[in-house]
């Protein structure tokens, strides 16, 4: 969306005109980490750890499409790490009990869907504001997966199409970073190209006058709650199969690294502005800094504190850029 | 009227002096030469139209703005305003309508805000503060508890505590901007009483309001501006309701948009009938016909915002009736409203009608996106095209259709949002107060665009406080006050005597 919602370069600074583009910026620091990360280890290039890479960013990406939108509509769900791995214990269960892979799966991605029309209800409807609804759903599902399954729930069916999910590969390309592609590509055209795409950025950019221009914000928050939801879901599905088991501890922590990766991407906290583009780059940056915190073996520690730093230093650019706009 | 009056406010030296105050704001002269001089102990009314001046002018005596041109004495030295602050240490406090109380603090604790007594050791002395209050009430006859939380008191007592921080700062000047907009005849009575005591202590009071009756009752000299400039200043005694009115408008050119379009039709297209709101509408009914402007006058707070906002769905009636081309509003919202061919340009741009941050093109097509699009799909080349000729025929001045709309002037962001429902085509129009923060040029090229849209049939339901653009584009004028219709005129018997009389009952 960028190149449409942005002014052309006025000159400037470097800083200034570096920062001009969010995206820009986010492309030469993937770039610089590559070469960094190249350079201390080259087996950085090689086809297994690209994939390897790929397959990390898949599961932070499938979900990040739905929060990208959720932010611009200018409102955020917290709850996806805890019903990443509710609805990952969901499959693998519904799978044990039915024997039918296509069951399971479809149990957990309704599941995560129904975790969506559950927030989305109560922000809308009890108008509680998401950050805090979202935190809540977050404590009722770690709590509640626990009353659904004391333990993790092992592989008892053992069927083959189950770790295909995360495993399988069509032609060199594993089968998580397809739907990946296909989600981010859906959301991507949803975004740009069509109207529901456009009132969730009219919706996030001024509620009231997307409400005067005859738009239901509401009912637009309701159905992005609920696609975030849903695609949560596919996630907890490929994150049971990867890991061969419903770990109802799995994914705590996972919506910041969601959250991270969309605001490293542009979109800004307060609606309205954003983009899947850049969402796609923050993916990449922060899945290349975990991959080469691990390939140089430094401290795993520095898998938190480096992106932290990444996420300081991006969004002031951001600002150095909102400043230049204004003047 | 007291006898003393006019001879006293002639001859006590002056609390304050403003002396051709000047104060220019980008497009605008707000203020232009004007002088005012306040006597101790007396109460000076200030009074105009909507956007004479009257509220610059308390903003430069409260520090908020400073003035370019002119001078302020107080007690016959020069001042310099620079904050609120900095006026009240020099003894000027205004009273605000939007009342500057902190809600979740105590009456004490916000009548000393601005510095808190200390102990020995540099703590708050909360003794001395609730002691200092409640002597403070005593010696002006306020009945409040100093450890009553503000927030838990009505308007009418808050704005005595304004009035009490002022006095606990040892004010001599005490400006007041429309005090009793929010209260009961009752309030107003107490609040009279209030102002007395503070002028028999050698207050100077500064009353700012548009409410004839109260004047008479409580000034003693009255300076009215008009249009930035100072036209008057007079002993109460000297004024009648006539003569008041007549300066407030003075002798304009009435037909300053002369009209294009011939004779309005007959169709009722939009029939309100008996609307009430929770808040403010109270038994509103009245119909508009295809190809008119209807044109609502009406003082600050007579329910313009609110009635625009309440026929359009955006905001929720308690009853009434609702009929746009025979069909009911049902159910009360925006997006039956629109269908309906019903839509409302906003008064206030920023919060309700723009989305800065996002493109001229995205602003524009927003309320028409559907009739662009094949199966959830924008055809963006048919929305492209479509803004560039609106963009084209209202002349908006923007380098690009993907320029971020926030950098455009308020005029063409005007006529952006005015397209963005003539794209959707609408039957019904409520534009409120259309010309607010555009400049002059901008201005016409607005009013012309509101003309040629009765021309081509619509009803336009203009809500406005200029009286030149009131009797320049109306067929028919209603006049509200406090949330009611006190008159429908047709434009041939409408002067500005009857409205602004019709405003002020």
């Amino acid at each position: 969306m960028s190149d449409i919602t942005r002014p052309a370069p006025a000159p400037g600074s470097l800083l200034a005109r570096l920062a001009g583009n969010n995206q820009l910026v986010l492309l030469v620091i993937l770039v610089v980490l590559c070469i960094a990360i190249s350079m201390g280890a080259p087996q950085f290039y090689s086809v297994e750890n690209v994939i390897a890479i790929l397959r990390q960013c898949s599961l932070v990406l499938i979900i990040a499409a739905g929060m990208t939108m959720l932010l611009i509509a200018a409102e955020v769900d917290l709850s996806v790490g805890a019903s990443l791995a509710f609805s990952g214990v969901v499959a693998m269960d519904v799978t044990n009990k039915t024997g039918s892979v296509a069951m399971g799966a479809a149990a957990g991605i309704l599941f995560g869907g129904l975790v969506g029309v559950f927030n989305g209800l109560v922000v809308t409807r009890l108008r509680v504001n998401s950050l805090i609804a979202t935190i809540a759903t977050m404590m009722i599902l770690q709590g509640g997966v626990f009353l659904y399954s004391r333990e993790a729930v092992q592989n008892m069916h053992l069927q083959r199409a189950f770790t295909d999910i995360s495993t399988g590969y069509i032609g060199p390309i594993p089968v998580p970073v397809i739907i990946a592609a296909v989600v981010f590509v859906v959301a991507y055209v949803v975004l740009r190209h069509t109207t529901l795409g456009r009132y969730i950025y009219a919706t996030g950019a001024n509620e009231r006058a997307a409400r005067l221009s005859g738009i239901r914000p509401e009912r637009l928050k309701l159905i992005v709650f609920v696609v975030t939801g849903l695609l949560t879901g596919l996630a907890g599905l490929i994150l049971a199969s990867l890991m061969n088991a419903g770990q109802p501890t799995a994914g705590r922590g996972f919506e910041l690294t969601v959250v991270a990766a969309v605001i490293l991407g542009g979109t800004s906290l307060t609606g309205g502005r954003g983009s899947l583009l850049g969402t796609l780059l923050g993916v990449l940056v922060l899945k290349v800094i975990d991959n080469g915190i691990i390939i140089l073996r430094w401290d795993q520690n520095l898998q938190m504190v480096v992106p932290g730093v990444v996420i300081i230093l991006a969004t002031y650019l951001d600002l150095v850029r909102k400043k230049r706009d204004a003047t | 009227m007291r006898p003393d009056t006019a001879p006293a406010a002639s001859i006590a030296a002056p609390a304050i002096e403003m002396i051709g105050i000047g104060k220019r704001f980008p497009g605008v002269l707000a203020l232009e030469n004007v002088d005012l001089a306040l006597a101790p102990g007396k109460v000076h009314a200030l009074m105009g139209e909507n956007g004479a001046g009257k509220s610059t002018l308390i903003k430069i005596l409260a520090g908020v703005y400073q003035q370019d041109s002119g001078t302020i004495r107080i007690g016959g030295t020069d001042a310099n305003l620079r904050s609120p602050r900095d006026a009240l240490r020099q003894g000027v406090k205004v009273v605000f309508q939007e009342i500057a109380l902190i809600p979740e603090f105590t009456v004490a604790e916000n009548i000393f805000l601005e510095g808190y007594p200390t102990n020995g050791v540099g703590s708050i002395s909360w003794k001395t503060i609730y002691e200092d209050a409640a002597a403070l009430f005593d010696r002006i006859g306020f009945d409040v508890d100093p450890g009553e939380k503000v927030g838990n008191l009505p308007v009418s007592k808050q704005q005595m505590v304004e009035i009490a921080r002022a006095l606990a700062h040892e004010a001599r000047i005490v400006v007041m901007d429309e005090p009793t907009s929010s209260l009961t005849p009752a309030e107003v009575s107490l609040l009279f009483e209030v102002i007395r005591r503070l002028t028999s202590i050698g207050i100077a009071v500064l009353y700012v309001s548009h409410k004839l009756d109260e004047i008479f009752e409580i000034a003693d000299t009255v300076t009215v501006l008009r249009d930035g400039r100072h036209i008057s200043t007079k002993p109460i005694g000297e004024h009648s309701n006539d003569s008041l009115i007549h300066d407030m408008i003075g002798r304009r050119i009435e037909n300053l948009f002369p009209r294009k379009r011939g004779t309005a039709g007959k169709d009722v297209i939009l029939k309100v009938e008996n609307l009430t709101s929770a808040d403010k509408l109270k038994d509103v009914s009245f119909d508009a016909r295809a190809g008119e402007v209807l044109g609502f006058f009406g003082l600050m707070g007579a329910g313009r915002t609110e009635l625009a906002k309440a026929i359009v769905g955006f905001d929720p009636i308690r009853s009434g009736r609702i009929t746009i081309g025979g069909q009911p509003l049902l159910p009360h919202d925006t997006r039956t409203g629109t269908s309906l061919g019903i839509g409302l340009l906003t008064e206030d741009r920023k919060s309700e009608g723009l989305m800065l941050e996002l493109p001229v093109l995205h602003n524009m097509s927003l309320a028409s996106l559907e009739s662009y699009s094949r199966a959830g799909f924008v055809d963006e080349g048919k929305e492209r095209s479509a803004v560039q000729s609106f963009v084209d025929r209202f002349r908006v001045k923007t380098p690009s259709l993907n320029r971020q709309i926030k950098f455009l002037s308020g005029g063409n962001q005007q006529k952006v949002l005015l397209a963005r429902w003539l794209m959707r085509g609408l039957r019904i129009i409520v534009v409120d107060e259309p010309t607010r923060g555009i400049d002059v040029g901008a201005k016409s090229e607005i009013f012309a665009l509101i003309d040629q849209l009765a021309a081509e049939g619509l009803a336009v339901i203009m809500m406005t406080s200029e009286m030149p653009e009131l009797l320049g584009l109306s067929d028919r004028i209603a006049v509200m006050a406090e949330g009611r219709i006190t008159a429908i005129m047709n434009r041939d018997d409408a002067t500005q005597e009857n409205i602004l009389n019709a405003a002020i009952a």
